[in-house]
């Protein structure tokens, strides 16, 4: 069906073309679809009042609550500090601003697992904190904020990256414009910056939440994997297929990889919004040319 | 309001943008800030504005210390190069944006800003245009609709950086008309920057030329025109002959050309140049002037251009002349006619240190 359409506007073959599109989704159904569609199959393999079960079972529920919560932390944590690094980067000029940009893409350049044992060596119980939280009950390590503290630390770059290049690029006029026809600095931020912005913001939110929900390595050091309490779904998961227990580590498997889909779903609805208002705004244009005409 | 800048200067790491500069710009003026890029022309204003601090030096408005005011503070419109609209915005909420980020108890009434919008949309020409985009407009409407926006605060002061930069050549003109008519009618001050000399000369009451962050002169247009105080300005303000300046038995020539009544080079001070404007290049027969080849001949319009290859001067650096193209009519001049020239009017500089 694909070949059919493909071949009508061409009007002739283009072997070039469709050897290359027959390439690239032969590759995506090897490596993305069919593992994919592997998950929900195994997850089913026993059938649905199995998967019901492993999917309702009280331990693999904390996992997903853990999971949520620790994106609902992580997230506008970084959604803040994204926006005001891109901010400082893209509007301003200051020493080390080049070290900053940097700084930031440490955590891409950072193997997960070591993320995850800094926060060991800070707050562990040999860290250099530890002495101090243990004197005050505060539990890091092996606990939720220690996985928080992972998850943001791995998911910073991903909105500060995104928005550095979009803000660079549309420059300080509207700001400054803003700012001579009296506007404060909250009012121009909310008014002019945050809109102009707004869909880097917005794919820069999604593949951080993606990551934050997604995160392995950083958060499997720092967690301690107790069950029901600080395990997230990614380590639930390989906790059940270390267990041999399949059908339930394929079935929450299959709850991340849905929750994947949903985001990515948004990202698509999103782009697919976009041009729906650049459209419009043709539409329009062409209006006003008929009109003038 | 008037303007007065003090010793303004500033640097921009190794670079001084501006140096030491002093102007003043009286209520109700409108006065252009022309020069080259780089000059540190954009960088004055911007410091008029607010939006840089001057390194030294002060602002003053109306007689009072105003350098460190913040921009909001300032009552100054300011309208950019590229018309920096709200993209997301109408036309409408453009316009409307000075008046509604107001604080509260100076807000005006919705009813009363609608009708404020709209009667500045007419001012502008643009009354249809409300409820368009900014990407719905071409580039002269997009600038006009800056310019609403600017005056929607009624500023005291509007500064325009470079405003009819990125538009064509006859929408330009026809803006440029309409800005000066819309100073006369409304009375703000304003200072405009450009690199554009007729632009300046067209519509300014007052052209301050910059130079590597100075100002070199300041004057009326027709003044700055015809009594160019050094090269650059003289170069700068339009088309330009230059030639060297001979010396011999205490007399200063340009080819056979005896022009020592205006150049002091009594001293028989070498490395002069004459700056000959091409419309100041008399033609006439072989035998009255400087002999001359006529090279090229370009009808522009009301004008006609002769290129002229003179006596003694190297081929590749031909002369330009300007005539009427009522004379040329008359005359009929064309390539390989052979002319003498005389110089109504020149100018002489060293060559060294005032170079441009």
């Amino acid at each position: 069906m694909a070949a059919a359409e493909l071949r009508r506007p061409a009007g002739r073959a283009e072997p070039g073309r469709l050897l290359l599109i027959a390439v690239a989704l032969t590759f995506l159904v090897l490596f993305l679809v069919l593992p994919l569609l592997a998950v929900f199959v195994q997850a089913l393999t026993k059938g649905i009042s199995a998967y019901w079960a492993a999917v309702s079972n009280p331990i693999a529920w904390a996992a997903v609550k853990l999971t949520l919560t620790v994106a609902a932390i992580a997230v506008p944590f970084n959604l803040v500090f994204g926006v005001a690094a891109a901010w400082a980067i893209a509007k301003f000029e200051f020493r080390g601003k080049s070290t900053l940009i940097t700084l930031i893409d440490l955590p891409f350049a950072v193997s997960p697992v070591i993320a995850g044992l800094i926060f060991i060596l800070l707050f562990g119980a040999h860290g250099w904190f530890g002495g101090f939280l243990r004197v005050h009950h505060i539990r890091v390590v092996f606990a939720v904020p220690g996985i928080v503290l992972a998850t943001i630390f791995v998911t910073f770059p991903f909105i500060a990256r995104e928005l550095i290049p979009v803000m660079q690029a549309q420059g300080k006029d509207d700001e400054e414009t803003a700012l001579s026809l009296g506007a404060t600095g909250w009012q121009t931020f909310w008014r002019v910056t945050l809109p102009n912005i707004r869909w880097g913001l917005m794919y820069g939110v999604l593949l951080c939440n993606a990551r934050a929900m997604g995160e392995f390595g950083a958060v499997s050091v720092v967690s301690g994997h107790i069950r029901g309490m600080t395990n997230t779904m990614p380590l639930q998961v390989e906790i059940l297929y270390n267990e041999y227990n399949y059908a339930a580590a394929f079935a929450v498997a299959s709850l991340l990889a849905l929750l994947a889909l949903l985001t990515l779903a948004g990202k698509s609805f999103l782009e697919w919004r976009q041009p729906e208002l650049r459209h419009a705004a043709r539409q329009a244009r062409d209006r006003t040319r008929r009109e003038n005409t | 309001m008037s303007i007065a800048l003090r010793g303004i200067s500033k640097q921009f790491g190794e670079f001084a943008a501006v140096k030491n500069i002093d102007l003043d710009v009286p209520t109700g003026a409108l006065i252009a800030l022309l020069g080259p890029s780089g000059c540190g022309k954009t960088t004055l204003l911007r410091i008029i504005a607010g939006l840089e601090t001057p390194d030294e030096g002060q602002v003053l408005f109306d007689g009072r210390d105003a350098t460190l005011w913040p921009i909001r503070d300032r009552k100054v419109g300011f309208v950019f190069q590229h018309y920096a609209l709200f993209r997301h915005m109408s036309v409408f909420e453009n316009v409307a944006f000075g008046l509604k980020v107001k604080p509260r108890r100076e807000r005006p009434a919705a009813a009363e800003i609608r009708n404020k919008v709209n009667s500045l949309l007419e001012l502008v020409q643009l009354e249809w245009s409300g409820d368009r985009y900014p990407a719905q407009l071409s580039g002269g409407q997009r600038q006009r609709v800056a310019l609403a926006r600017a005056l929607a605060v009624a500023p005291d002061v509007l500064l325009l950086d470079e405003p009819f930069g990125a538009l064509d050549s006859q929408v330009r003109h026809e803006l440029r008309r309409w800005l000066r008519r819309l100073h006369d009618e409304l009375h703000f001050t304003s200072i405009f920057v450009t690199h554009d000399q007729q632009e300046a000369i067209e519509v300014a009451d007052t052209i301050a030329v910059l130079n590597r962050g100075r100002i070199e002169q300041s004057g009326v247009p027709s003044e700055v025109y015809d009594l160019p105080t050094s090269a650059f300005v003289h170069r700068f303000l339009g088309q330009v002959n230059e030639l060297p300046v001979q010396v011999r038995g205490g007399r200063a020539y340009v080819g056979p050309i005896d022009i020592s009544s205006t150049a002091a080079v009594a001293g028989g001070a070498t490395g002069h140049i004459a700056l000959i404007r091409p419309h100041e290049i008399e033609i006439g027969p072989e035998a009255a002037g400087w002999p001359a080849i006529v090279t090229a001949v370009r009808v522009i319009g009301p004008i006609v251009r002769l290129e002229l290859c003179a006596e003694g001067q190297p081929v590749n650096e031909p002369l330009e002349a300007e005539i009427s193209r009522e004379r040329f009519e008359g005359e009929r001049f064309g390539a390989g006619q052979r002319v003498g020239l005389r110089f109504r009017r020149w100018q002489v500089y060293p060559t060294g240190g005032a170079a441009a």
